[in-house]
C-alpha cells in the first residue's frame, strides 16, 4: 500500500521527494478529480490532503471520513501552516464526551 | 405509556423486561466508559504526535524552500521524479468493543536515488530526508485521527442509547409494572370483599332455614 498526496504543487513536490505519488490541484474540480483518483486506486492506503485543498471539496472529504472505509484520509497543513479555527483532536474528543465527562 | 392488560402473566413479563432494560443500560454504560477511556488515551497520543508532525512538516517546508531557492524549483521537481525510495503502508484493523479501528504501519524501502549525488545539492537531500521523516509520522497520525473520529461517534451513539433506556424505557416499564401491580391488588381486595359478602349471605340464609 502507498501514500498519495493531494494539494498544491509544493506539497506534491515535497512529498514527491519522499517517494509519494501525488496530484496537484488548484481548484475544486481538479481537487475532486485528484481525490477520486486517490480513493479509487486500490493500492493507496493513506491519502494526504492539504487543509486548503480539502476545504475546496469539504463535503466529499467529510462524507469519506464518515463512511469509515479505506483508504484513510488525513489532512496536513500546507506551507502556510495550519489554518486557524480547526478543531484539534482534543476538541473533537471532548465534544464527543460531553462537558465534564 | 404502555397499555398491557393487568394480568399476572403480563406483570411477570414486564418485570422481566424491566430487569433486562436495566441490565442493558448498565452494559451500555460500561461500554461507553471503556470507549471513552480508549478515546482519551488515543487523544493524548494523537495530540503529541500531531504537534511533532506539524513541527517536522514546518521544518521540511523550510528545507524545501531552501532547496528551491538555491537550486530552482525545476531542478528540485526533476530530482523528485528520480527519487527511488518508497513508503509502504501496511493496513490492519483492531477492534475495541466492536468498533473497527485501523492500524497503520509505515515502512520505508530506501534505495539510492536515480540522480547522481554530484548533481544534487545537499539541500535537496536534506529536504527529502525531512519529508521522509514527516511521512513516517503521517501513517500513525492518520490511524489516530480516524480512530478518534470513529470512537467519538461510537461514544455519542452509546451514550444516546443508554440515555434512551434510562430516561424512557426504564421509567415507562416501571410505571407499567406499578400500574399492573396496583390493579391486581385492587382486584384481590375486590374479590375478598365479594367473598365476605357472599359468605355473610350464605350464613344468613343458613340461619333462616334452621
Amino acid at each position: 500500500m502507498k501514500y498519495f498526496a493531494v494539494g498544491d504543487e509544493d506539497t506534491v513536490l515535497g512529498f514527491g521527494l519522499a517517494g509519494v505519488r501525488g496530484r496537484a490541484a488548484k481548484n475544486a474540480v481538479e481537487a475532486l478529480s485528484a481525490f477520486r483518483e486517490a480513493l479509487e486506486d486500490g493500492n493507496v492506503g493513506v491519502v494526504l490532503i492539504t487543509e486548503r485543498t480539502a476545504d475546496l471539496i469539504r463535503p466529499q472529504v467529510e462524507a469519506w471520513l464518515a463512511s469509515g472505509s479505506f483508504p484513510l484520509v488525513v489532512e496536513v497543513p500546507d506551507r502556510g501552516g495550519r489554518l486557524p479555527g480547526r478543531p484539534g483532536l482534543r476538541e473533537l474528543a471532548s465534544s464527543a464526551l460531553g462537558v465534564g465527562a | 405509556m404502555r397499555n398491557d392488560a393487568p394480568t399476572r402473566t403480563n406483570l411477570l413479563a414486564l418485570r422481566e423486561e424491566l430487569s433486562l432494560a436495566r441490565l442493558g443500560r448498565e452494559l451500555l454504560d460500561q461500554k461507553r466508559k471503556i470507549l471513552a477511556n480508549e478515546l482519551l488515551a488515543l487523544v493524548d497520543q494523537g495530540a503529541e504526535l500531531e504537534r511533532k508532525a506539524d513541527e517536522a512538516l514546518a521544518k521540511a517546508w523550510r528545507l524545501l524552500e531552501d532547496a528551491a531557492l538555491s537550486d530552482g524549483v525545476l531542478e528540485v521537481s526533476i530530482l523528485a521524479g528520480a527519487v527511488n525510495s518508497d513508503a509502504g503502508i501496511e493496513l490492519g484493523r483492531r477492534s475495541v468493543m466492536g468498533v473497527q479501528l485501523p492500524v497503520v504501519r509505515t515502512s520505508f524501502t530506501e534505495r539510492g536515488p536515480y540522480y547522481s549525488p554530484l548533481d544534487a545539492s545537499y539541500r535537496v537531500d536534506a529536504a527529502a530526508a525531512a519529508f521522509r521523516e514527516v511521512l513516517s509520522m503521517m501513517g500513525r497520525l492518520a490511524e489516530l485521527r480516524v480512530s478518534i473520529l470513529r470512537l467519538a461517534a461510537e461514544v455519542r451513539r452509546t451514550a444516546r442509547k443508554a440515555n434512551a433506556l434510562e430516561k424512557i424505557a426504564v421509567p415507562e416499564l416501571e410505571a407499567a409494572v406499578r400500574r399492573i401491580a396496583d390493579r391486581l391488588e385492587e382486584n384481590e381486595r375486590d374479590s375478598l370483599a365479594l367473598m365476605k359478602t357472599v359468605k355473610a349471605r350464605l350464613e344468613a340464609a343458613a340461619a333462616g332455614e334452621a
